[in-house]
């Protein structure tokens, strides 16, 4: 059986790696370079503090593997785990932050409701009256670089050949299955392809005829100069979309969590340096005499189900995209679900 | 003591890091400066960049066309939250 994946981010290699490891001959073609999707544009902010059932147990699963894979790979994903904070400003904000809490508490997630001073137990300059209050959580920030590579050299190792820089051009398919790909010119003959694609999987499911229509979400993020390490959890204000954490290399990351466009661009823009700006002096002031060095964007889709594992009417052709902006969280366990639906289809 | 040629100074890397990278297999202009921080310290790469595009031709065999340069990205120099803060939004 030899399986091809269309996309070189974190969901593409991760299936990769679970295949190979099950023994499965796998090729993982990817257009640019590795990093050059969502998953090497995000800011790495891991929680299970998500709102529905399928999805927090996919997080928590995801946050196990993490570290399971890390040192089978023998790879430091500089995975820090020191929390996930998530504040409010409106009283309905928080309210469904509750509602969203106790669900998780159920399903077994350390969390905690804080009010507005208690967040200073955790980010000691936060001003307090930015908010009205939140929920503190087990979680954390993963750098997502080292995270890729660490699956791709997992890869490799196993024998799986990932191809960079190689577009997959065309997918043949013959009497409604799968016979093989096309990329850079030159003809693969796969039983399975998975369409790992991102933000282009739309397209990729049209070369196999299939209607897709997950939709493309843009989200702009900067990085500041190098502090010393001092702020611990990841934080992410519901009510404006901010968010913000401080990776291992000492930078302070942070965006606002992205809108729906028509079409992918990743283009970085002023306003949102403003608004982002605004925001995160106001929640943290001492930020401001930080310097941003670097602003950029990245794009993610979002499936109807979030994410979107399943068949097609093509046989062999694998739906595994829609992660939406959590694909960090739940990619590892997303993962291990492509590899059985490949295994009994 | 031997010789340490530094490559980026914001990053403190000296060309045994920058070939190391390459002989691990981070062997793109895009790939490598990830993988070494070059270009990502508060210069942004203008102090290092050609320097990098040189030694990955160097260890390649690769023409500085092949091996391209990297998106330069906003802000052309560092700017300060407080500065941003003052902005107008849209
Ligand atoms: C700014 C930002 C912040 C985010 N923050 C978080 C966060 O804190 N936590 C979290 O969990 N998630 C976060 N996300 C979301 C997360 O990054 C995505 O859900 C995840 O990376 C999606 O991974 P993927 O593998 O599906 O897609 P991608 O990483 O986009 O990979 C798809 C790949 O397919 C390739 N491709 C496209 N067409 C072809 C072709 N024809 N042939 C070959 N290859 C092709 C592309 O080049 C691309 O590399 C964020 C996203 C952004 C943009
Ligand atoms: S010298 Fe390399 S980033 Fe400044």
């Amino acid at each position: 059986m030899r399986v091809a994946i269309i996309g070189g981010g974190i969901v593409g290699l991760a299936t990769a790696y679970n295949l190979a490891k099950d023994g499965v001959d796998v090729v993982v073609f990817e257009r640019k370079y590795l990093l050059y999707g969502a998953s090497g544009r995000n800011s790495g902010g891991i929680t299970a503090m998500l709102n529905n059932e399928r999805l927090i147990e996919m997080a928590k699963k995801s946050m196990k593997i993490y570290d399971e894979v890390q040192s089978e790979i023998g790879f430091n994903f500089l995975y820090r785990k020191d929390g996930y904070i998530k504040v409010a400003s409106t009283e309905n904000d928080l309210n469904k932050l509750k509602e969203e809490m106790n669900l998780q508490k159920r399903m077994g997630v350390k969390v905690k409701q804080i009010d507005a001073n208690e967040v200073k137990d955790f980010i000691p300059d936060f001003n307090a009256d930015a908010v009205i209050g939140g929920v503190y959580g087990e979680g954390g920030v993963i750098f997502p670089w080292p995270v890729i590579w660490g699956y791709a050299k997992g890869c490799r190792e196993l024998g799986v050949d990932v191809k960079d820089y190689t577009t997959v051009e065309e997918i043949v398919v013959k009497d409604r299955a799968i016979d093989g790909v096309k990329a850079n010119g030159e003809f693969f003959k796969v039983d399975f392809i998975v369409n790992a694609a991102g933000a282009w999987s739309n397209e990729i499911s049209r070369m196999a005829g299939v209607e897709l229509n997950n939709k493309i979400i843009k989200e702009e993020i900067c990085v500041t100069e190098s502090l010393k390490p001092y702020l611990d959890p990841y934080l992410l204000d519901v009510t404006t979309g901010i968010y913000l954490s401080q990776s291992m290399r000492g930078e302070i990351v942070g965006g606002i969590v992205g809108n729906e466009v028509e079409s992918i661009d990743v283009k970085g823009s002023l306003d949102f340096l403003v608004k982002y700006a605004k925001r995160a002096v106001e929640l943290i002031p001492k930020l401001k005499g930080l310097c941003i060095l670097r602003q950029w964007a990245g794009v993610y889709d979002e499936g109807k189900d979030i994410p979107n594992i399943s068949t097609t009417n093509v046989k062999g052709f694998i739906q595994a995209n829609g992660f939406g902006k959590f694909g960090m969280c739940l990619a590892p366990a997303a993962a291990i679900e492509v590899t059985r639906l490949i295994r009994k289809t | 003591m031997k010789d340490r040629k530094i490559v980026c100074r914001c990053e403190d890397l000296t060309e045994e890091d920058i070939i190391h990278a390459i002989e691990e297999g981070y062997d793109d202009l895009e790939s490598l400066k990830r993988y070494t921080g070059a270009t990502s310290g508060p210069c942004q790469g203008k102090g290092c960049l050609m320097h990098v595009i040189r030694i990955l031709c160097a260890k390649t065999g690769k023409s500085p066309d092949e091996v391209g340069v990297t998106t330069q990205r906003q802000p052309v120099n560092p700017v300060p939250l407080y500065l941003l803060a003052k902005g107008d939004e849209k």
